[in-house]
């Protein structure tokens, strides 16, 4: 039995930090953040919350009325103590990505220095279901679960200046997708078409949300804009 | 505040700019609701200024303006309309009319708005009445803010029934921030602690939308400490490990690791919206009910003035 409980603390005037950073290794971290969904979806409910917005298993709550900050700082280890931590059925979204050659110029790198074929890279990244855990550096960005270990990989010493939109890449333990062109030291490996972040559709500006997962497929060409 | 594509047909034009300005932006009071999905809140940087010109026109707090960053900004005009600048001075002519910085004014139909500033503080907003249609409320603003170019075409919405001019007095500036302890305050060293309180900060020239880089001290934690990736907000002092601060502003990122050692309180940030690269700020350390106060000084400043308008 667990007897370690999250940190509640405040943030500024209206935001509420719950910290479960110490309840990691006696949890795993998906169970963690499976809690925090949880616990986000119960507080939405009450609709006194602008955003809900977890971390890497943290979760801060910011509140319209900075009046039942004190309340509801009392009232969360309760909340959390009550969440089961089963996995939450979430939408799962097939990515169709184009490895290696122009679009992923870092896949021949990324195996050489894993002593790997290509081919054994592509299949250890399109192999694993990836869970998002939160989303944050750029809008529609997703923070991916689920890497094998045997993919971790350094970042670029240099980092570009310049990444397109859609690429696909590894740095340290994650992998990731860019919703749009940035400066990155990410490994790029390669490139999908789909486009991570709509602003012009608010009903659903993001393809992915925290929970969902993720499975990378293999294509041999995709149309990509411009 | 979207307005059906069927409203808007008919006035696919009502500015056209000139001569754009450096980055000058259309910008609301920003959107909440989306920071799980990474979308920053966005929004006019000092937003205390953008409301004060949309209670001077009639118009709800969140309709559409421009920010001003520098440079000489010319609009002109197809339709009649009425128009506030608020915010920093700017020196504001309609021709060799020249026009008072926060008071409400006419243009008409043809005629061209010029802005050259700012002379002091650092960002404008120009709004007027029925506001700049957005198409989509994530589509400017926020993440995606994006300079307004030469040959911008911008619609505005429904005009409103004024007839006079009136002006209110905006609040004076001040390089005194205040700001709530953050959550890792008791991280860094007493004489960081003590330097952060006490020192003068300069605002660096990397500042922008997302963030005010300030310059002095260096400040260091008593000992290394990886933080997980944590939500954060405009206002919040974030600590690189170069010791340099950076206030996060509207633009920020929705999600960060470094140690958060303050939060300017939501009264005081237009402050920083304000401030000039090369200025310096200090930073006053209040408890919470004292932002409470000064979030109260602002309704009761907006309060008085709608008093004013309603019997004026």
């Amino acid at each position: 039995m667990i007897n370690t409980s999250p940190k509640v603390y405040r943030l500024g005037e209206r935001a509420i930090v719950l910290d479960c950073s110490e309840l990691f290794p006696a949890l795993s971290k998906l169970t963690i953040q499976n809690r925090i969904w949880e616990l986000a979806q119960k507080c939405r409910e009450n609709r006194i919350f602008t955003d809900l917005v977890p971390g890497m298993n943290n979760l801060t709550l910011f509140i319209k009325d900075a009046n039942q900050l004190a309340d509801w700082i009392a009232r969360l280890p309760e909340l959390w103590s009550d969440t089961t931590g089963i996995k939450l059925d979430k939408p799962s979204v097939e990515i169709p990505v184009v490895y290696g050659g122009k679009y992923g110029p870092d896949l021949d790198e990324v195996a050489r220095i894993h002593q790997l074929d290509t081919s054994e890279v592509i299949r250890m990244h399109t192999a694993p279901e990836y869970t998002v855990l939160f989303l944050g550096f750029q809008p529609g960005f997703p923070y991916l679960d689920g890497l094998n270990n045997q993919l971790f990989t350094p970042r670029l010493s240099t980092p570009r200046l310049s990444i397109p939109a859609g690429s696909v890449g590894i740095g340290g333990e994650q992998t990731g997708i860019y919703p749009k062109e940035a400066p990155g030291g990410w490994q790029l490996i390669g490139r999908t078409n789909l486009p991570l972040f709509t602003p012009d559709n608010p009903e659903s500006p993001t393809l992915l949300a925290p929970g969902y997962r993720v499975r990378f497929t293999q294509v041999s060409s995709l149309e990509f804009p411009q | 505040m979207i307005n059906s594509p069927q409203e808007v047909a008919h006035s696919s034009a009502d500015i056209e700019v000139l001569t754009p300005g450096l980055f000058s932006t259309v910008q609301g009071i920003g959107l909440t609701g989306y920071r799980h999905l990474g979308i920053p809140i966005g929004g006019a940087l000092d937003s205390h200024a953008l409301i004060l010109g949309n209670r001077l026109l009639g118009n709800p707090d969140n309709t559409h303006g421009i920010e001003l960053t520098s440079g000489k900004v010319e609009l002109k005009f197809n339709r009649d309309s009425w128009f506030v600048v608020t915010g920093a001075q700017y020196q504001i002519s309609i021709g060799d009319r020249n026009i008072w910085s926060g008071w409400r004014n006419k243009i008409k139909a043809g005629e061209t708005l010029t802005l050259k500033g700012p002379s002091s503080k650092m960002h404008a907003y120009l709004t007027i009445d029925g506001g700049i249609v957005q198409h989509s409320p994530l589509g400017i603003g926020g993440s995606t803010s994006q300079a307004l170019g030469r040959g911008d075409r911008l619609q505005l919405g429904k005009t409103l029934s004024i007839t006079k001019p009136i002006g209110a007095v905006q609040r004076g500036y001040c390089d005194e921030i205040r700001a709530l302890p953050g959550p890792e305050m008791s991280l860094f060293t007493a004489t960081s602690r003590k330097a952060f309180w006490h020192n003068r900060w300069q605002l660096t020239n990397a500042s922008n939308r997302m963030g005010a880089r300030l310059d002095g001290e260096a400040l260091s934690l008593s000992a290394p400490k990886e933080l997980n990736s944590h939500a954060v907000m405009p206002g919040v002092v974030q600590v690189p490990p170069s010791g340099q601060p950076i206030v996060l502003l509207a633009d920020a990122q929705t999600t960060g690791g470094y140690p958060k050692i303050a939060t300017v309180i939501e009264a005081d940030l237009w402050k920083l919206a304000q401030t000039r690269p090369g200025q310096s700020i200090r930073f006053v350390h209040v408890s919470p009910s004292q932002a409470d106060d000064a979030n109260y000084e602002w309704q009761q400043y907006f309060y008085r003035l709608q008093r004013a308008m309603n019997g004026s």
